[in-house]
This record gives structure tokens, C-alpha cells and sequence, in this order.
């Protein structure tokens, strides 16, 4: 029998052929943790007694969930996690102004490759499947891995999704993976590895890939990948100069399910409070009032999508009643941006740009709500004050995102597109 | 360790949140890892009564993904202050992990077990084998056992003495 990519993966990493459901000890390529785990991870360390890392080498931290200090106790939080990365020699430390989100700029800089082994602490990693890595969050047992170089794990099964059609007008990869978290359900989901692949996938850029990997996590998925093709090569060419060996699952692997998925006949989609499974299509809540709206986050703070937004908000003005905050996800959007004129266009519409990096997602500490607002975004979550006050979250794609803002209730972003045409 | 508990029966049904029904969520904001100031509060907001009912030894059979949510720990240690086992339909992944780090018995998919018991049973289950025997009906059920590697996470007590473990053997 065959094996998937991540069974191809794992196998190449614990150096023998591995299945689905073994347990194995597998050591990563790279080990990833952000700003405000630091501190903790070290606090742990200190309690098994272990001074030097495993290899500080492979270890990534960047500064992305609070990149700038907004008050003393983090100020010190981040003199604290200087501190700490020093310590400990680490070498690839990205401080606030030096890369952006921790689950992105890797990828910008040519530092994830197809076929690649990621261990991290924080669970959207799994960005890093966009151009065919294999990334999983570990959590707390991060620290487990710094200290020893590994932990445990189950070879996960594989759900393949073949893509096929185009996205609609409108829609963006966004609406999509919403609608594939609610159509395929958590329990066919549970610890496996959602694997992308299909003739549908050409027409999808590495920004929107970014995007297919992370929402699947939010149901419980382990990880997320697409399988490389030319989109992914030709995107790394100029990115890294490694030798790159596209892994691909194998016509007779063994996949817990095939789903065949038809990206024409997704129109935009919601995701109501408080779970981003609570998937419907957007008329169910068109004209509900908003008081807040921002676009960013690991699952939509690509340069695409800050173009779809700045799609709509062209010659058009946020609604008096909403405030809109723009977050690029990483230092190289937000100079892109600058340079192609989204930002132009954002600052002319009245929104508030933010500082690279998770933006209001990041538990409201920037931007958040106030109790009883309602906020439409395109974070990763809307549990109850994921912005930090109570209120309704409603998640969805940065056209729907802008649009709503311009009009200050939920509106469908086809309505503007077809203006535009006329 | 003995991987053999016999006790009463305590059945819950399906999608028990790990953040509320298991365990209060301030517990999980607190950070609170204490077995014993947790075990008070377990599933104390299903049943107030349920931490003072339960002695060492009995079983906690519930249905699907049990522990879904947000995968914190505390439920799993509360479980834990208890010395109680578990036996469960299925455990969504992150809990799967804090199960076996809070150093908890259990068993788990085991599909169909909440359809064999009734809270009150007597139970006795060998967690090492995954042989649970109802003995109030007189029904011996096979499930499949933990992985051996995994149980040796259990029987040390969990996560944090793994680790210990494990150091004292790479630099011993």
C-alpha cells in the first residue's frame, strides 16, 4: 500500500517506513513559539532543571501577539523574552518590526520548504502547509520538545480534499474553508491531516493556501497541507535557494475519506457566533448592525486578502457608526501594501492600519470590542470574548468584512462588485 | 501501578465541554494544576453534588468527544484527585493528550460502551487489557487498550514526571 505526503513526511523523519496510528518520536526541523509563551515555556524549563536546549538552532520565536507594548506589564514581558532568547543562544528570534506572524513570514522568507517537519506551540501553524510542509501544534508540551527534542505522537490519518472549478466573484478561499469546517463535520476531522489537492487548486495562490490550511484546525483537525504543484514552485523560486523535493501522496495511499469539493458553487458564507463551524451562507444575516470589523489574522492577513478588501473600499468611506482595523499580517505585506497603494487606499476610507503581526485577533488586547458591540472579522475565532468584551463575533471573508464596514451592517460584497462593473 | 479499577458507574452523555461541564472554566484562566483543590469542582456543574458522591476507584463512562473544547488540562486533573477511571466513546485530540498528561487510567474510542452501562453499575475495568466487566449485568465488554508507550506516561503519573523521567535517562 501507498502512503499519504504525511506518512511520507514522518517517515523520511524517524528514519523507517511509518503508517497511519503508530506512535512514533519524531525530532522536527524547526520548533516554533510566539511572544507570549516565552516566559512560560522558560518557567517550565526551570522547573525540570534543564539549562540548554535541544538544538536553539531550530527554535523560531517571533513577536506577533503583542507586538507593540501598550502598557508596562508588557513592556517588560517583552525585555523578559529578549532575555530568555538569549539565554538560551536561540538565533532565529523575530522581534516586533523583523518579521510579523510567526505562522506566516517563515513562509515569505523561504524558510519552509515542502515536505518539511514543524512542531510548535501554538496551533495555527499549520499556515505552514500552504506550500506542503507538515506543522503541528503541540501546545504546552512545547516544552517537552525544546528540552528534548521531541514528544510523542500518532501518525495521523488523511482526509484528502480534491478542489475542482473557480472561486465565484465575490468569494474568496475564505468562504471556502469556512463552508468545508461546516460541510465536513468534527468527527470525520478529529486528528487527522486535511490534505488539498485537485485541479481547483491551480487557481489558488499561496495567500489563499495560507488560508485552506488554517481554518480546518478550529474542528480539531491535527494539521493541514497542499500538496506542491507549480503554483508552489514557482512561488519559492525566488524565496529560497535549498533544494526542494515536492512530496505527494501516493495513488494507492489510504485516506480515512476523499471528498470532491466544487469551488463554483460557493457563494459567501458566515460564520456565526460563538463557534467558526456555525457556517451559513451570508443572506441568513445581511443587514445585522456592526459597530466593529477587522481584517488580518493568520487565517486572512495575506496581501490577497488585504487587496480584496481594498477591493471594495476604493473611492468608498467606512460608516461613521464602525471603526475597521487593517492588519497586515507580516512586515513584508505591510511594505507591499504600501507599494502596490493598498494602504492608500485603507487610510482614504478611514481605517485604522495596526502593526504587523495577530492585530485584535490576538484576544482584543489592540483594537478590541466594547460589551455589547458586534464585530464582523476575519480573525480565527469568535467564541465569546476572543475581542475581548462580550458581544457577537461574526467571521467571514475580507470582501464581506469591507463591505460591511462601508455599509455598518452585514452586507453581501457581490452587491459593491456589481456596482463597480455598472 | 494497578491498572485494575472496580467501582460504581457514573454515565454521562455525549460533547461534554472540557471548559464547563467538566470543569469550570476559571480554573483553566487560573491556571490552577492542583489535583486536589481541582477535584472539588469536577463536573460540579452538571451535578453540584458529584465530587462528594464519588470514591476512589469508580468509573466515568461518557459518551462522544468527551473533553471538547479549548484543550485544558484541569478537567483531566480534577478526574485525577479523584482517582477515577474513564471509559469513553471517543476523546477529541487535544484532550486525547491531556488524558494521558494528567496521568488518568482510560479507555478510549470504545464506541458503543454508554449503551452497555447504567450509572449505579459496578464496574471493574483493566486498563491495561481494555476488559471491562459490568458485574451488575453480568457482561464482560473488550475494548482496545491504551498503547503501552502511552500507559507509561499514566503510570508515572503524567506529563510533567514523563519529562523528569525521560531527562534523568538522556543525561543518565
Amino acid at each position: 500500500m501507498g502512503q499519504t505526503v504525511t506518512e511520507k513526511i514522518l517517515s523520511r523523519v524517524v528514519g523507517r517506513r511509518v503508517m497511519a496510528g503508530e506512535i512514533i518520536h519524531p525530532v522536527p526541523e524547526l520548533v516554533t513559539c510566539h511572544d507570549w509563551y516565552v516566559v512560560n515555556f522558560d518557567k517550565a524549563l526551570e522547573e525540570f532543571g534543564v539549562t540548554k536546549l535541544f538544538d536553539p538552532s531550530r527554535v523560531l520565536i517571533s513577536t506577533d501577539h503583542e507586538p507593540v507594548a501598550v502598557t508596562p506589564q508588557s513592556s517588560e514581558r517583552q525585555k523578559k523574552v529578549r532575555e530568555i532568547v538569549a539565554k538560551y543562544g536561540i538565533t532565529q528570534f523575530y522581534d516586533v518590526g523583523r518579521g510579523g506572524l510567526g505562522h506566516m513570514f517563515p513562509i515569505e522568507m523561504g524558510l519552509i520548504r515542502p515536505g518539511m517537519f514543524v512542531e510548535a506551540y501554538d496551533t495555527h501553524v499549520t499556515n505552514y502547509g500552504a506550500v506542503g510542509a507538515l506543522a503541528i501544534a503541540f501546545v504546552v508540551e512545547v516544552s517537552e520538545i525544546l528540552a528534548l527534542g521531541s514528544v510523542w505522537m500518532r501518525v495521523p490519518e488523511t482526509v484528502r480534499v480534491n478542489l475542482d472549478g473557480k472561486l465565484q466573484r465575490g468569494t474568496s478561499t475564505r468562504d471556502v474553508a469556512q463552508k468545508l469546517i461546516a460541510d465536513l463535520g468534527d468527527e470525520l476531522i478529529d486528528y487527522s491531516v486535511v490534505e488539498f489537492g485537485g485541479p481547483g487548486l491551480a487557481g489558488i495562490d499561496i495567500s489563499g493556501r495560507h488560508t485552506l490550511c488554517n481554518i480546518p484546525l478550529e474542528i480539531g483537525a491535527k494539521s493541514a497541507l497542499v500538496e506542491p504543484d507549480e503554483v508552489t514552485l514557482a512561488y519559492l523560486a525566488s524565496r529560497t535557494k535549498e533544494p526542494i523535493t515536492p512530496v505527494k501522496s501516493d495513488s494507492d495511499a489510504n485516506f480515512r475519506e476523499v471528498v470532491e469539493y466544487d469551488l463554483s458553487a460557493i457563494g459567501p458564507q458566515v460564520a456565526m457566533p460563538p463557534t467558526p463551524d456555525n457556517v451559513h451562507p451570508i443572506d441568513r444575516v445581511l443587514g445585522t448592525p456592526i459597530q466593529h470589523a477587522f481584517i488580518g489574522s493568520c487565517a486572512s492577513g495575506n496581501l490577497r486578502d488585504l487587496a480584496d478588501a481594498a477591493g471594495i473600499l476604493k473611492n468608498r468611506r467606512v460608516h461613521p457608526g464602525v471603526r475597521l482595523y487593517v492588519t497586515p499580517a507580516t512586515q513584508e505585506v505591510a511594505r507591499e501594501a504600501a507599494r502596490t497603494g493598498l494602504l492608500e487606499i485603507f487610510l482614504a476610507a478611514g481605517a485604522t492600519m495596526t502593526q504587523a503581526g495577530c492585530g485584535p485577533c490576538a484576544g482584543g488586547r489592540i483594537g478590541g470590542m466594547a460589551e455589547g458591540e458586534t464585530s464582523i472579522n476575519t480573525g480565527t475565532r469568535n467564541d465569546v470574548r476572543r475581542l475581548g468584551a462580550s458581544g457577537d463575533i461574526y467571521l467571514a471573508s475580507p470582501l464581506t468584512v469591507a463591505a460591511s464596514a462601508v455599509t455598518g451592517q452585514i452586507t453581501d460584497p457581490r452587491s459593491m462588485l456589481q456596482e463597480a462593473v455598472s | 501501578m494497578n491498572w485494575i479499577y472496580r467501582g460504581r458507574c457514573w454515565k454521562f452523555g455525549d460533547n461534554l465541554g472540557i471548559d464547563g461541564a467538566i470543569m469550570p472554566l476559571r480554573f483553566a484562566l487560573s491556571r490552577e494544576t492542583d489535583p486536589i483543590v481541582l477535584r472539588d469542582f469536577l463536573m460540579s456543574e452538571v451535578d453540584p453534588e458529584f465530587p462528594k458522591k464519588v470514591n476512589p476507584g469508580d468509573i466515568i463512562v461518557a459518551g462522544r468527544r468527551f473533553g471538547q473544547g479549548n484543550p485544558h488540562i484541569q478537567g483531566f486533573l480534577g478526574i485525577r484527585g479523584h482517582r477515577l477511571g474513564l471509559v469513553a466513546e471517543s476523546i477529541p485530540r487535544g484532550s486525547f493528550r491531556n488524558v494521558i498528561n494528567a496521568g488518568v487510567p482510560f479507555l478510549a474510542p470504545c464506541l458503543g460502551v454508554t449503551s452497555t452501562c447504567e450509572t449505579g453499575d459496578d464496574l471493574e475495568v483493566d486498563f491495561s487489557t481494555g476488559l471491562m466487566r459490568n458485574i451488575t449485568r453480568a457482561q464482560e465488554h473488550q475494548f482496545t487498550p491504551v498503547e503501552p508507550e502511552l500507559r507509561d506516561i499514566i503510570a508515572v503519573g503524567g506529563w510533567k514526571e514523563h519529562v523528569k523521567q525521560r531527562l534523568a535517562q538522556s543525561t543518565g
